[in-house]
């Protein structure tokens, strides 16, 4: 069976600087895979080609067979790849729960006529899908509260509600550990195996280690925009390459 | 139930009452204001769309208004068309000639989109100025029917104020479910953050432009329903500062605020009539008001957050994880 994502030598450059640089990998339906790298290698730019949020300069990305690289980012999402941000982005001025059914709407459309029909069915689908998504992730006390309210770590959750509520195929976590603290860790360490378990493929970037070795089946490691090492977690870890890139070679050091 | 109870009151209030009250304190002139506020608020309702909901902020609202009143103005004189073929064929007019404009500018956003709607709308009111042989250009066109229909009612201050009161409430109840709906929380999401809308599987330039098609639909009509009711129009009634003054009520009423449209334009209008006596001081007034509005209510009087909680307040069962709604639908 072909893997859920693939990439095929995916290319990026903004003017000279060749952000992502010839990058080949995959994810396999149901396996949690971690990107890791020293800042600036280039995972970001990477999540924003996969999601279609900034186009290839060459190369392709397949999801589920399908040849995504040229379409728009809604197209992406409405396929089934849901993402969050690096620096969070969930909506101030909305309550949770209004923030969450943007998910639901994406996957199940929006038109203009079934709000002025008010379409029963429909309402009741994107409702139905909110609230599943709130309480997998704990927030369904607070779906009236406005997201500015709440606090950073129910923020995180919050964006992976409104992740869920589109249903995807494939979850990236754009360093979806950054400013929790130990426990908060842990606690989220353990909701993404649970979604895990659920049948749900995780990509994700992380620079907290013990996070990324005890959660991920396979790790890739990226550096200048180029792909150093795939592997276990154990694999890359003892890898020289690795070791360099993150801690520079001897020599140098020397 | 307490929903019904108030929808009854304010119909109560707009066609029974308002009208009486006019006609007591003496009709012509004060009919003429009120149908001038019913006017500016269908298209301040309208603007609020694209400015308070979808977050774009158009400087060119004017423009759209005069295309839907110079197309009903020439369907009523060349082509003699009743008033109920001519307003929403001007609505449609108007949709159609606002997303053929505003194509180009979807991708702008922020201050490049204010700026571009503003030369849209001075192209529209050059083109109604100098396009003479269409347009008559600065004459304008006199003697536009009114709003009439043979046997049943003829044109009159009170018809015009009813055409204007029902056309104001259906744009409220069609421009209230689009934004008080999971269609609105679209919306909403491409004010707050377009990029991560778009992630979220929004057709974000599709919400743009449907969103600048009913609003331009609505300023449309509200552009007819101003030609039938006055009789003349010229070019000078749809110059940048009919933009200007649009926004302004939105501003004071309060942006993404249905009722705060309408406050903003009944203030805004109404201020400079009720303070006639004091002379030319009353701008003085009115700009004042604009100013500590915008300095003491940053939301405006109704703004959009705080006519939420009201609505969280009174709908609280709406939030009943076992009806399965969020929105009151």
């Amino acid at each position: 069976m072909t893997p859920l994502l693939e990439i095929k030598s995916a290319c990026r450059y903004f003017g000279g600087l060749h952000a992502v640089e010839d990058f080949s990998g995959h994810v396999k339906r149901g396996e949690r895979v971690g990107l890791i790298g020293p800042n600036g290698a280039g995972k970001t730019t990477l999540f924003n080609l996969i999601t279609c949020f900034t186009p290839l300069s060459s190369g392709a990305v397949f999801f589920d067979d399908t040849d995504i690289s040229s379409l728009k980012a809604y197209r992406v999402a409405r396929l089934g790849i849901a993402r969050t941000f690096q620096n969070l982005r969930v909506m101030p001025n909305l309550s949770v729960f209004d923030n969450v059914s943007i998910g639901a709407l994406g996957a199940l459309g929006h038109s203009p006529f079934a709000a002025l029909t008010k379409r029963a069915n429909y309402a009741n689908d994107i409702g139905r899908r909110t609230w599943d998504a709130l309480e997998q992730t704990g927030l369904q006390d607070q779906a009236s509260e406005l997201a500015a309210n709440l606090s950073y770590g129910k923020r995180k959750y919050l964006e992976i509600a409104r992740a869920l509520a589109l249903s995807p195929r494939l979850l990236i976590l754009d360093e979806p550990a950054a400013g929790l603290n130990d426990t908060e860790t842990a606690q989220l360490a353990e909701f993404v195996l649970r979604l895990s378990g659920e049948g749900l493929s995780i990509l994700l970037v992380e620079h907290d280690m013990n996070f990324v070795m005890s959660l991920c089946e396979r790790v890739m490691v990226m550096a200048s925009g180029r792909k150093i090492a795939d592997g276990s977690p154990q694999e890359v870890s003892n890898d020289p390459v690795v070791l360099e890139a993150y801690l520079g070679s001897e020599e140098e050091a020397a | 139930m307490r929903r019904l109870i108030s929808i009854s009151i304010l119909l109560l209030a707009v066609l029974l009452v308002l009208p009486g009250v006019l006609s007591a304190v003496g009709g012509g002139y004060w009919f003429r204001v009120t149908t001038t506020i019913g006017v500016f608020s269908i298209l301040t309702m309208s603007a609020n769309l694209i400015t308070g909901t979808t977050g774009l902020m158009s400087l060119g609202h004017a423009g759209f208004y005069g295309i839907g009143a110079y197309t009903t103005a020439l369907l009523a004189t060349k082509l003699h068309w009743p008033f109920f073929l001519t307003l929403p064929v001007a609505g449609v007019v108007t949709a159609v000639f606002g997303i053929l404009l505003a194509l180009p500018t979807m991708r702008l956003i922020g201050i490049y989109f204010a700026v571009a709607t503003l030369g849209l709308g001075e192209i529209i009111h050059v083109t109604l100025l100098n396009w003479v042989d269409f347009t008559r250009g600065p004459m304008g066109i006199s003697a536009i029917p009114g709003i009439s229909l043979d046997g049943l009612f003829s044109a009159s201050d009170i018809t015009n104020y009813y055409a204007v009161a029902i056309i104001a409430l259906l744009a409220a109840l069609v421009l209230g479910r689009l934004t008080h709906s999971y269609y609105g929380n679209a919306l909403r999401a491409v004010r707050e953050d377009d990029q991560c809308a778009a992630s979220m599987g929004l057709n974000v330039v599709g919400l743009k432009i449907q969103s600048f098609a009913f609003a331009c639909f609505f300023a449309g009509v509200a552009g007819g329903l101003w030609a039938h009711t006055t009789g003349y129009i010229s070019p000078g009634d749809f110059r940048f500062s009919e933009s200007i003054l649009i926004l302004a009520m939105m501003v004071v009423g309060g942006l993404g605020s249905i009722p705060g449209a309408v406050l903003g334009a009944v203030i805004l209008l109404g201020l400079p009539e009720v303070l006639r006596p004091i002379g030319d001081y009353r701008m003085i007034v009115v700009g004042a008001v604009m100013f500590f509005s915008i300095l003491f209510l940053p939301r405006g009087l109704l703004g959009e957050t705080s006519v939420l909680s009201v609505v969280r307040r009174q709908f609280g069962l709406a939030w009943d994880r076992t009806l399965n709604l969020g929105w009151r639908q």
